[in-house]
């Protein structure tokens, strides 16, 4: 074979191999998965020029337009606490307690970054939407006990969330997060104003947990 | 054999080479790309986006708690001015990203006092208007984004018409 033709059909091998490697690393980078705090990853440097080239390439995929940290940090989990992908036939509790910022909130994708059709057109659940309980008192005890506890665990601010296809019971002292029904989808936690003006993260114990109930 | 070696690390070259080009083309390529999608109602003007649904596919990740209002600016022309106007909520902000994909300014209601928000968007070296507050981005193309809290979606007409207030246009 002509030498030439040998660094072209190498060249041109190298390119594809080169350029196919880059799409694929980008294609299956999770958004912000520099850092994992349990089944949550994020990154500090959205949107900033600090950003590594694949982190910059990732955010522009999955994340475009991202705010940079001192503004909203965001967290993503296509993993429950098991390691296990999150299913949308199947159930989860997503609970947690105080997250240090101005206002959060909690949104379902599927695994191109887009919104999920569902019956009850909800796509997230805001802070401001949580339903809080008191750990060991249930929602329509109105006892001498159950308020008292109330009482003392006010500041604690535990919430659930129920993410499901279908919606949880009324006395399951959880908000619905609709997932539609669809085989993966991904959670991402959006805290505004984080506390730290977000140079930290939450520690693990801060952040929510992901349980699988059932399927 | 021999023949195939200075080929074999040329082509290996080649690889790398085009890794490290296609992820730094990546944001450039996909903010071009968003730009044409939210431009479509035209470039250098705002244009106020109805509450992200599972029909929304603009850009991804968008967030369903967020009224979005876009500018999508060309500097290429010469400067452009972007007006914000205070809205009913406890949170809005107006930021703007560059052809790369990068943060050229951010400020939020708090940080701009509850006050509306006036800058003029310049490539460097791009005479401004004089006394007025210039952002620097680099390239000509870029988006111009609000966002404000919508934390009940029956309060939104009353935001939807605070933030029609708000523009985007060349001098």
């Amino acid at each position: 074979m002509h030498t030439a033709l040998r660094y072209l059909l190498t060249g041109v091998l190298g390119l594809a191999v080169g350029v196919g490697a880059a799409v694929q690393s980008v294609r299956a980078g999770a958004l912000g998965s520099n850092i994992q705090i349990g089944p949550w990853s994020t990154g500090l440097d959205f949107g900033t020029a600090d950003a590594s080239a694949k982190t910059r390439a990732v955010v522009a995929l999955r994340g475009l337009l991202a705010l940079p940290a001192k503004e909203a940090r965001y967290y993503t989990a296509a993993v429950d606490d098991a390691g296990q992908p999150l299913d949308g036939r199947c159930r989860y509790r997503v609970a947690g307690g105080v997250i240090p910022g101005r206002w959060w909130s909690l949104t379902l994708y599927d695994r191109e970054g887009y919104l999920v059709k569902n019956t009850a057109n909800r796509f997230s659940v805001q802070s401001s939407d949580v339903v809080r309980y008191t750990p060991g008192v249930a929602a329509d005890d109105q006892s001498e006990r159950a308020r008292a506890m109330r009482a003392i665990f006010a500041a604690e601010q535990r919430w659930a969330i129920q993410v499901a296809p279908t919606p949880p019971p009324a006395s399951a002292q959880a908000s619905w997060l609709p997932t539609g029904g669809i085989e993966r989808f991904e959670l991402t936690l959006r805290i505004y104003l984080p506390a730290d003006e977000g140079r930290s993260n939450p520690p693990h114990a801060m952040m929510p947990s992901i349980t699988k109930e059932g399927c | 054999m021999r023949r195939w070696l200075l080929p074999l690390v040329v082509g290996v070259i080649v690889a790398v080479a085009g890794y490290q080009f296609a992820l730094a083309a990546a944001p450039r390529l996909l903010m071009r790309a968003a730009i044409a999608r939210v431009g479509q109602g035209g470039m250098n003007r705002m244009t106020h986006g109805p509450l992200a649904t599972d029909r929304a596919r603009a850009i991804v990740r968008p967030s369903p708690d967020l009224a979005y209002s876009s500018c999508p600016f060309d500097l290429s022309g010469g400067p452009v001015r972007v007006q914000v106007a205070p809205a009913p909520s406890v949170y809005w902000s107006l930021s703007v990203f560059d052809s790369r994909t990068d943060t050229a300014f951010v400020r939020n209601n708090a940080e701009a006092g509850q006050q509306p928000i006036d800058i003029i968007l310049a490539r460097p070296g791009q005479a401004a208007a004089a006394g007025r507050e210039v952002v620097r981005v680099n390239g000509d193309r870029g988006i111009a984004l609000v966002r404000i809290l919508v934390q009940d979606r029956s309060g939104f007409p009353a935001i939807d018409a605070a933030r029609r207030r708000s523009s985007c246009a060349p001098i």
